[in-house]
């Protein structure tokens, strides 16, 4: 039972840091995300290769997690802190993305303002 | 009588070709002495050509930022260029710019910060469904409450403001629901507010942002946005408005 679930777990694992290391290649993602989730995808992984250390004694001591589902918990409010990370970032992109939009405006605005003035009245002669 | 102060109407629009072209012109001739200025906030209409066509100068905007974003822009110019009085005049011509003279007068007599035209001062005509008059009655009282005076139209976008309150829109205005989300604002930057009666006129064209089956959600969330606001900091823009002026 528990090696078919350590299978599941460490090829995904090993799937995340795949796409995580091809998100970085192509730089698609910033290095202070894939930080986050190169450490997620081996953390992952380690649980997978070696579970019973979830279910030791000894991490229980040292963690008081006596139960998986804690632990199941645990990484859901890990996730739950990186969606809202994320939220913060897209706030603040947006507001950026904002502030281009109205200066973007304005410039083109006074570009071309500059650009009727400088242009002479050609066929409007009186 | 001040009325050569430097004047800019911003008319905010999203599709409106239908009705913007006529409310450029009608500003134009009850108050000769404005610049126009036509936000087009990313229509994919002929708005802007229709805008440019009867005189206005049009500020096109690359992409659809809603009210809150499109109006700082207008403020931005306004700022940036040195008016000393701007009015926003909606572009779907639910505003009478022949109310616009008293608007104006009004900042120049009583001295505050920023005149709003209400539709609900006085003897008024507005014909509007039921839900929409009692969501803006709860808003009202509520704004009403914060603020320590009545407003009795906080979500009327017809209003006049100062050189003062230009600046502080230039460098923060709300993006959510900008008129009674501007209430909080004032009351915490220390600006003041007065009220002067209008008429509006039913929508030229277009439909009004709140129909009658939202409005609730809407007065939900505009109640929302103004408890969130009045937990924000108050804005710090001492150092930016000294420095720029």
């Amino acid at each position: 039972m528990l090696i078919k679930i350590q299978i599941v777990i460490g090829t995904l694992s090993v799937l995340l840091l795949f796409i995580t290391f091809e998100l970085i290649r192509k730089e698609r993602l910033r290095e202070e995300y894939s930080i986050l989730w190169i450490f997620t995808g081996m953390a992952i992984f380690i649980v997978s290769l070696w579970p019973e250390f979830l279910l030791s004694q000894f991490f229980a001591r040292i963690t008081g997690l006596y139960y998986l589902s804690a632990v199941v918990l645990i990484v859901f409010l890990f996730l739950l802190l990186i969606v809202l990370h994320f939220s913060v970032v897209i706030s603040d992109m947006k507001q950026m993305n904002r502030n281009l939009a109205q200066r973007q405006a304005l410039l083109q605005l006074e570009l071309d303002s500059l650009q009727k003035q400088l242009s002479p009245p050609a066929r409007e002669s009186p | 009588m001040k009325c050569e102060a430097k004047t800019l109407a911003i008319v905010p629009a999203y599709n409106e070709e239908g009705s913007v072209g006529g409310v450029v012109k009608e500003i134009r001739r009850a108050y000769p002495l404005a610049n126009i200025l036509v936000i087009n906030d990313g229509s994919t209409d002929l708005t802007s050509e229709k805008a440019r066509q009867s005189g206005g100068v049009v500020l096109d905007l690359p992409f659809n930022l809603g009210i809150g974003g499109a109006m700082q822009a207008g403020y931005l110019y306004a700022y940036e260029k040195g008016y000393e009085i701007a009015i926003q005049v909606d572009g779907d011509g639910q505003h009478d710019p022949g109310e616009i003279p008293k608007l104006i007068g009004a900042l120049m007599e009583k001295k505050t910060d920023m005149v709003i035209g209400s539709r609900f001062m006085g003897k008024t005509t507005y014909q509007g469904s039921i839900m929409r008059k009692m969501g803006i009655f709860v808003l009202s009282r509520v704004i009403s409450t914060l603020m320590g005076q009545l407003i009795t139209d906080p979500t009327s976008g017809f209003r006049a403001s100062n050189r003062k309150a230009i600046r502080l829109f230039a460098f923060k205005y709300p993006q959510d629901y900008p008129e009674p989300e501007v209430m909080v604002l004032f009351k915490k930057s220390g600006l003041t507010v007065c009220e002067v009666p209008v008429e509006m006129k039913p929508r030229y064209s277009g439909e009004s942002s709140i129909t009658k089956i939202r409005s609730v959600y809407y007065m939900v969330k505009v109640l929302l946005a103004v408890f969130v606001d009045i937990f924000k900091e108050k804005p710090s823009l001492e150092r930016r408005m000294t420095d720029v002026d």
